[in-house]
């Protein structure tokens, strides 16, 4: 009979550990990463007594996470995925807005402007005021290069500073997963499974799989090791190889561009890990700055470099617009009071491509002295217009890109490209998330709480403590019998 | 059956009411603007194509505005051509009355000052001046072309002048073109006026021109000298229908300025109709994608209020 109260006793048992982990359950079920609990319940080892095999209750082995490793993986992979298009897509739009109309007028508008005030001059090539004009259509060119590329730069540094900050989450990030490993073991030293310790783990691996593509195992020896795709280990077990950015200079930059900075090894910043990330958002910022900004500069640079360089030769063959001395063989004296008399550069400031947008300005000559503008080849002539001409057929020669494109055909060439490829971003970013929601809940179905399974499980788990009670009951009782005899 | 659990529902309604409200805000961005295309993504293609519009437009503008200037220039040139042959014909009107013998010392002196004032009308075609740009000096126009005795100052320039895309025109025509006759083989001998009360006398050849002709008539009648008089009729015929031809030249360009100008002004207004069918948005079919979008938004709400805190607890009493 005590047999009948000790198997009671294990059913209670039992019975109020299953209504603990459903109580667990629902108390966490909007707890992020919470993986559902069961309880690992086997029949107690069966004795032989009075020559009969008879069971011994219900024994509670522990508890147990539901787990979907697989999908947990596609999960993780789907993050980064999702977050390099996100974060593409976002930083895309940001350069896009650069080029948008809404900002007034666009450079090959600016730079149409420039032409047509040279077709004008062309009409009135002894006019001055027009020449003024010339003058500040050309330094609107110049401030619409220059703040072209400032923008560009400033996006740039934008992304210099995320990824600073992404990397100091990183480490975190890197440092709490030793942590828990360390928890982990300890608490698993007794043969138990810790499943919201395991939980928290999987929650940091996929918070850093939002930075960069990560994959995690347990090695031969035991330890859980932590990789990021492409790079190599960062934790194994409870040791962690942080990450550092490093302020590189402009010839070494990878975008570059001054003070661009590039992702090291922490205390060891000869290890350039720059172009060793996969996806995630680390890879994606890495990847907008240097392709896609790097060579969106590198093209405005070209047509700013090309466009000042022709307009310099045409403009240097022209004189002067001011009555010149010939010698006696007629011809010019090639200095007067003013300076020089033909020969003079439109722009000044540029030796190579490498940033000529942003150094781009006016000639100190032709900024002091309208005069200076040459319109014409013949010296004393004023109606000559030759020079302005040949300035604003520049407009339609195909001098870019190995001669196939015109200024205007290069910027709007770059700037459809870009346009495309945030377009296909905003795309990528759009499926990407589809395909991450659906990994989210396939897993979720598996590994979250229902409450409506849970309210049913409480029920039944309920009634078994119940039933378990009254066979505890009916052994009392059974007592009693057996004692009231005596009586 | 698959399991459905709580999370597992709600980032499903989470998605589908994201996905909803962004394209949502994307219409009513359109919607604001009523542009389809408000950056390069929007349409790529289709936004370098109305910027290359913007640009033809504007380039347009100025083409427009060069062919009134030509036009003008054009036109002061056609009536100063015209001028100059009616000049020219009255010269020869009376080179021919004077050459016949009905005329005699006397009458021939007496028109020779007539003549006198023929030549200083038509130095003042020569110098014609529109603002401070002197028309008939080739590029050197701020040079006076013509000197009283007819010597050209300016230089062989022909300003030329973009009326539509790379298509140059000429707008003048440099005075010694027009004054001079080059290619005719008569060169007249010129007594150069202030020596000729000296002893000395220098004589220069000079090329035949309009101004030549004038002086030579003009001496010859104060001379009385009918065979010079006559042997002037030819000369004064070869500088009309020289005078005719370049007109008819400046006839010519004035026409060909007058097409290009129609031709630009077409195509500014396909170019409007095509930049509008790039850039704006067709106001119907958006409003009507908004209502739908809204419609949708709503659905995903209410669905979301179905499954939202309800569970099976609400139901055991």
């Amino acid at each position: 009979m005590s047999d009948l109260l000790s198997i009671g006793r294990t059913g209670l048992m039992a019975s109020k550990k299953s209504l603990e982990t459903t109580g667990h359950n629902i108390a966490n079920a909007n707890t992020e990463g919470y993986s559902r609990q069961r309880v690992v319940q086997t029949t107690g080892s069966p004795i032989i007594k009075e020559g009969f095999i008879t069971g011994t209750g219900a024994r509670v082995n522990g508890t147990k996470r539901f787990e979907a490793p697989l999908l947990e993986k596609r999960l993780k992979s789907s993050i980064s995925n999702n977050q390099f298009h996100k974060e593409k897509a976002t930083q895309l739009e940001r350069v896009e807005n650069i080029f948008s109309e809404v900002n007034g007028e666009s450079l090959n508008q600016v730079l149409g402007n420039f032409f047509n005030s040279f077709r004008e001059l062309s009409n009135h090539p002894e006019n001055d005021s027009i020449k003024s004009i010339v003058r500040d259509n050309a330094e609107f060119v110049i401030k619409d290069f220059s703040r072209i590329t400032g923008d560009l730069e400033n996006i740039s540094r934008g992304i210099d500073s995320k990824i600073g900050t992404e990397i100091e989450n990183i480490n975190q990030n890197l440092n709490e997963i030793a942590k828990l490993n360390t928890q982990i073991t300890k608490s698993e030293a007794s043969g138990d499974q810790s499943g919201d310790l395991l939980d928290q783990r999987d929650l940091a691996l996929r918070t850093l799989s939002e930075s960069f593509q990560v994959t995690a195992y347990v090695d031969g020896k035991n330890r859980f090791v932590v990789n990021a795709e492409g790079v190599g280990t960062l934790v194994s077990a409870g040791q962690v190889q942080e990450l550092a950015v490093a302020g590189n200079s402009k010839e070494k930059a990878s975008n570059n561009m001054a003070g661009g900075i590039e992702v090291v090894f922490k205390n060891r910043p000869l290890s350039n890990i720059t172009h060793r990330f996969q996806k995630g958002r680390v890879a994606s910022l890495l990847d907008t700055r240097n392709k896609d900004i790097g060579a969106l500069k590198n093209s405005i640079d070209d047509i700013a470099y090309n466009f000042a360089r022709e307009v310099n030769y045409i403009h240097r063959q022209g004189v002067v617009d001011r009555p010149v001395e010939l010698d006696q063989n007629g011809n010019m004296i090639k200095e007067d009071y003013k300076g020089k008399t033909t020969g003079i550069d439109f722009f000044a400031g540029l030796t190579d491509r490498d940033d000529a947008a942003t150094e781009l300005k006016l000639h100190s000559l032709i900024q002091e002295d309208t005069s200076n503008i040459s319109t014409g080849l013949t010296p004393n002539a004023s109606g000559d217009n030759r020079v302005a001409l040949d300035i604003s057929k520049l407009q339609y020669k195909k001098l870019l890109n190995g001669g196939t494109a015109t200024f205007e055909e290069q910027y709007l060439k770059s700037i459809s490209n870009l346009g495309v490829k945030s377009g296909k971003a905003q795309l990528n970013s759009e499926q990407s998330e589809g395909l991450l929601s659906q990994a989210q809940s396939l897993k979720e179905k598996i590994t979250g709480v229902s409450i409506d399974e849970e309210a049913a499980n409480m029920i039944r788990f309920q009634h078994a403590y119940q039933a378990s009670a009254k066979v505890l009951q009916s052994a009392d009782e059974m007592f009693d019998t057996v004692l009231a005899i005596k009586r | 059956m698959t399991r459905v659990s709580e999370n597992s529902n709600k980032a499903a309604l989470n998605f589908a009411l994201n996905k909803a409200k962004s394209k949502l805000e994307t219409l009513q961005l359109k919607g604001g603007s009523l542009k389809n295309v408000n950056k390069p993504s929007d349409n790529p293609i289709g936004n370098a194509e109305a910027l290359q519009i913007d640009t033809v437009t504007s380039n347009n503008k100025q083409f427009l505005k060069n062919s009134d200037y030509a036009l003008f220039n054009l036109n002061i040139m056609e009536k100063s051509l015209e001028d100059l042959s009616n000049i020219l014909m009255k010269a020869k009107e009376i080179t021919i009355a004077q050459s016949s013998d009905l005329s005699n010392a006397t009458a021939r002196k007496n028109v020779s000052q007539e003549i006198k004032q023929l030549y200083d009308q038509s130095l003042n075609i020569a110098n014609k001046k529109i603002g401070n740009r002197y028309v008939f000096s080739g590029y050197a126009t701020t040079n006076k072309p013509f000197n009283t005795d007819g010597t050209y100052n300016g230089d062989k320039g022909e300003i030329k002048i973009e009326i539509s895309k790379e298509n140059f025109i000429p707008v003048n025509i440099p005075g010694e073109k027009l004054f001079i006759i080059e290619d005719s083989p008569q060169k007249e001998e010129k007594i150069e006026k202030y020596n000729r009360d000296l002893a000395s006398i220098k004589i220069s050849t000079v090329p035949d021109s309009i101004f030549l002709q004038l002086s030579t008539l003009n001496t010859a009648l104060e001379n009385n000298d009918t065979d010079k008089i006559q042997g002037l009729i030819d000369r004064f015929d070869n500088s009309i229908s020289k005078l005719i031809t370049e007109r008819t030249k400046i006839g010519a360009i004035s026409n060909t300025v007058m097409n290009a100008k129609n031709q630009i002004e077409s195509e500014n207004v396909e170019n409007a109709s095509y930049k509008s069918k790039l850039v704006d948005a067709d106001i119907g079919e958006l409003f009507s994608d908004i209502a739908k979008q809204q419609q949708i938004l709503q659905n995903a709400y209410k669905s979301g209020q179905v499954t939202l805190n309800r569970n099976l607890l609400d139901f055991l009493r």
